[in-house]
């Protein structure tokens, strides 16, 4: 591991930021991420199982997640027309069910209040939930793509001070 | 799908040794969510579980069926598109007959009950955690078990094993159990392959009728090495150790296997012993628990028996334990032979044991000890010494020099000291002569322990032995030298309690020898001669107490005192004690003690007594009558001796008056005898303040702490050369 302080590589090519920062500022937009709701304590056991051997676990998992949220965003996007509320609800279900397991709260939420209203057969509560799934989908979006960023700097580091 | 090298890597598994299940089980994971995919492999595989995935069920079902034994188990998303979760789950059933644990995200109660009544083993309800999947083997176990069980039930009436062997056989090669496991299949031709060899499997292996597992606890183990004793580790058999344990239930055959353990144990033990050095070395710097803890407890039984550890990596792994760097320690290697049962005699080499009341059950205690240590003794109440206070620290497992066998009676004998240890061991050569023989260099380090005897020399050092006695409480019931040390000796005595309570001689010192009392009380009750020194030796004792309390002159003290007594004496017949007292002047006679802050202590000194040779004795005392110092500053009479300048220094008295012997103490300072060596008596500067264990070229070791003083004495490396 690299002692932080003492290496602060100024010139690195990367960026100008030190280590140091990298990584306060990758624990600080986790942390309010949680804080905010986006991320609950699914997503900490996947922080957990990232280890030595696995070190792009969380990577992975997240970009599995966001492949199936879009593409399952987009389907339901489609057709709005016509509101299939039975096959609404199977790719909701599915989201619901990879966002639980990456840790995707605040989705996940939005999620089932979808299948509510698909459940009840309400078009409009479904597309207003749609919006609502994709709002609070692609804010975490968002911060998963920071999230990466930050982590693939970091182990840049970490590999050029192997090199 | 990462299928083909799972599965071939799956075969391999099939060799994999039963005892190690659950890892390694192997599990087919399906389902269509490729993220809960994802997730929920990595924390299979982080279970240690064989994981291979699968994301559309009718493809996972092609795969059970072309592999059948592949897998341990499946588990199964319940909705997928594809194909009905639950379906699978029947066809795996019908088929395969292997467990299934279904998921879902969704787990209200029809969607549960469904899985139930399709014979789901377990639902699982996304997302799934960690916690849930590690217990997921016993579904495995289960359906094994109860499969066992049925055919054994409908077996022929045979010998459990051998019918189960048949029927396992027919079951497996049954096409409709083909699905069996394969793994299962191999372990039990493993077992059967072993069925001449002792039954007694370790193994969890459900398919055969348990033995009731041996659990040696503690106790249990006690009980065994007690017996090993009793017997003697050559001459002990199995079925002469469970004859004397005598423990309902315990078959033969445990004892066996057991023993065969131990001696294991041993013999790497005695390996250990003769690599001190790299034991010393992994010793260092490491916590003491930890390293205990390697040792483990069955090593310090089994040390304890065998025995066949030098001191020198005694002391190096007490003061490991103890946490007091040895480096002050001359260790030597000297092998020597270790003392069985009840004779010590000639024995260099100790044996310790860590805590365990060895000798004595009955003293068993509370467990003090961090350690998961069996002595548990309460540090040591003697009876009559209230005075004893707190002897021992009680943060560390000390190993323990210790002797003998378990003996029936108690350790000490006269003195009714109910003396219990602390995390550290008993030792109780009890009828040993000398428990503490050591020649050559040796060090010898007790801790907390009691040296109960009835022996005439407890410690008993050869030349240039230094047995530091730290924490201990070393009751000499009947001892008539419960410490003695031959030339260049050197005895420390760490807060500990030394109870000579018939001993003549308490406190035996050679030529040259050092006793260092610190924090210590003792007590000799009835000795006659406490504390003896030979030429050149010298006692300190600091923060200790002296109490003789049937001498002619006894000294009662409340509370822990210093007696500085001035070392004295060249001759070993010169007897007297010189107790040095501050505070009260004495006369020849010793005044009790009682104030806290200042004791009198007589000091009887012949007159030649102090005189520095060359070669002898570290004080130069001139005075028959000496005062040295007061608690409160005021010098002794001790030239430059400031040792009982401390402030809060209280000093004992000591005994002997027209003793046969002569024994010097010195209060504080590591540096007595520099400080009064007749060299060093002109340079009073002479840096008495403890600056740490050192040894001398004696091979003494002066305890940092001892001298503690405020500064009243100085550290004297000088230390060596009062003492030649």
């Amino acid at each position: 591991m690299l002692p932080l302080c003492s290496r602060v590589l100024l010139s690195h090519p990367f960026s100008p930021m030190s280590l140091m920062a990298l990584r306060e500022q990758l624990n600080m937009l986790v942390n309010s991420m949680y804080i905010e709701g986006l991320l609950d304590q699914q997503f900490q056991q996947l922080q957990m199982l990232q280890d030595a051997s696995s070190p792009g676990f969380v990577a992975e998992v997240i970009n599995l997640f966001c492949e199936d949220a879009e593409r399952i965003l987009t389907e339901l996007t489609k057709d709005q027309a016509v509101v299939d509320f039975q096959k609404v609800d199977a790719y909701v279900h599915q989201l619901k069910g990879s966002s639980s397991s990456v840790g995707a709260q605040n989705v996940k939420l939005a999620c089932i209040q979808f299948r509510q209203f698909c459940e009840e057969n309400n078009k409009d509560g479904c597309l207003n939930a749609l919006n609502v799934v994709k709002h609070h989908y692609y804010l975490l979006r968002n911060k998963f793509d920071t999230m990466l960023q930050l982590e693939q700097r970091i182990q840049a580091y970490d590999s050029k001070q192997q090199n | 799908m990462s299928v083909g090298s799972s599965y071939a890597s799956s075969r391999l598994e099939n060799n994999r040794m039963p005892d190690k299940f659950p890892v390694g089980m192997k599990v087919l994971l399906v389902d269509d969510d490729l993220t809960c995919l994802a997730v929920v492999k990595r924390m299979l595989l982080q279970c240690q579980y064989d994981v291979t995935t699968c994301s559309e069920a009718k493809r996972a079902l092609s795969l059970l069926r072309e592999n059948k034994g592949a897998f341990d188990m499946i588990i199964s998303d319940v909705h997928m598109p594809d194909m009905d979760g639950f379906k699978l789950l029947e066809l795996v059933g019908l088929e395969m007959d292997l467990p299934v644990i279904m998921m879902s995200g969704d787990t209200r109660f029809n969607v549960v009950m469904k899985g139930v009544s399709h014979g789901a083993c377990d639902f699982l309800s996304k997302p799934v955690r960690m916690e849930e999947l590690q217990n997921i083997w016993q579904h495995v176990v289960r359906r094994k078990w109860l499969d066992s069980k049925e055919i054994e039930h409908s077996g022929s009436v045979e010998e459990a094993d051998h019918n189960r062997q048949v029927n396992d056989d027919s079951e497996y090669d049954s096409t409709l159990n083909d699905g069996t496991d394969g793994s299962w299949k191999y372990l039990k031709k493993k077992r059967d392959a072993k069925e001449d060899d002792d039954g007694d499997l370790d193994n969890v292996d459900p398919s055969s009728s348990k033995k009731p597992r041996v659990v040696w606890s503690v106790e249990l183990h006690q009980q065994f090495v007690n017996a090993v004793n009793q017997l003697g580790i050559d001459k002990a058999v199995p079925k002469r150790i469970l004859e004397l344990m005598n423990v309902p239930g315990l078959t033969r055959e445990n004892v066996a296997s057991h023993l065969q353990k131990f001696r294991l144990y041993l013999k790497r033990l005695s390996g250990v012993a003769q690599h001190h050095t790299g034991l010393n070395n992994s010793l260092c710097g490491s916590s003491s628990n930890a390293k205990v803890g390697q040792l483990g407890r069955l090593d310090f039984q089994t040390l304890a028996v065998s025995g066949q550890i030098p001191p020198q990596t005694l002391a190096a792994l007490q003061d490991e334990l103890l946490g007091h760097p040895s480096h002050s320690f001359a260790m030597q290697t000297t092998n020597l032979p270790v003392p069985q049962q009840a004779s010590v005699q000639g024995t260099n080499c100790v044996t310790f044991e860590r805590g365990i009341a060895f000798g004595q059950p009955s003293l068993k205690g509370q467990a003090v000890s961090s350690l998961p240590v069996w002595s548990t003794n309460d540090p040591g109440s003697v009876g009559s010494a209230s005075n004893l206070g707190r002897l021992n620290t009680q943060n560390n497992n000390m190993l323990v020099t210790m002797l003998q066998q378990p003996q029936p009676h108690t350790v000490t004998s006269d003195s009714n000291h109910a003396i219990k240890m602390q995390p550290s061991c008993l030792v109780d050569p009890r009828k040993s002569s000398s428990n503490f023989q050591v020649q050559g260099n040796p060090m010898l380090l007790n801790q907390d322990f009691v040296v109960p005897s009835q022996s005439s020399t407890n410690y008993q050092g050869g030349n240039t032995v230094v047995p530091a006695i730290q924490d201990s409480v070393v009751v000499t019931s009947q001892s008539s030298t419960s410490l003695r040390t031959g030339n260049n000796h050197f005895i420390t005595n760490h807060r500990s309690t030394v109870f000579p309570s018939e001993s003549l001689t308490g406190f035996s010192l050679g030529n040259d020898t050092g006793l260092l009392n610190q924090v210590s009380i003792l007590p000799p009750s009835q000795t006659s001669n406490n504390f003896q020194a030979g030429t050149k030796s010298f006692h300190i004792n600091q923060n200790s107490m002296v109490v003789p309390s049937q001498l002619s002159n006894t000294l009662q003290t409340e509370k822990s005192i210093m007696p500085v007594a001035v070392n004295y004496n060249p001759l070993p017949t010169q007897s007297d004690i010189m107790p040095s007292s501050m505070g009260q002047a004495l006369d020849g006679g010793f005044e009790n003690l009682a104030a806290v802050d200042s004791y009198s202590v007589s000091i009887s000194m012949v007159p030649e007594a102090l005189s520095s040779t060359g070669s002898s004795t570290s004080w130069q005392l001139h005075h028959p009558d000496v005062i040295i110092g007061r608690p409160h500053g005021s010098p002794c009479l001790v030239p430059n001796s400031c040792n009982v300048q401390a402030t809060d220094t209280r000093l004992g008295k000591f005994p002997e008056k027209g003793q046969g012997r002569s024994l010097g103490f010195v209060g504080k300072g590591t540096c007595l005898p520099s400080r009064f060596a007749v060299d060093d008596i002109e340079s009073p500067t002479n840096d008495l303040t403890n600056t740490g264990t050192y040894t001398g070229d004696d091979g003494y070791v002066l305890n940092q702490d001892i001298f503690g003083i405020n500064g009243a004495f100085q550290s004297g490396h000088c230390a060596t050369t009062s003492f030649k």
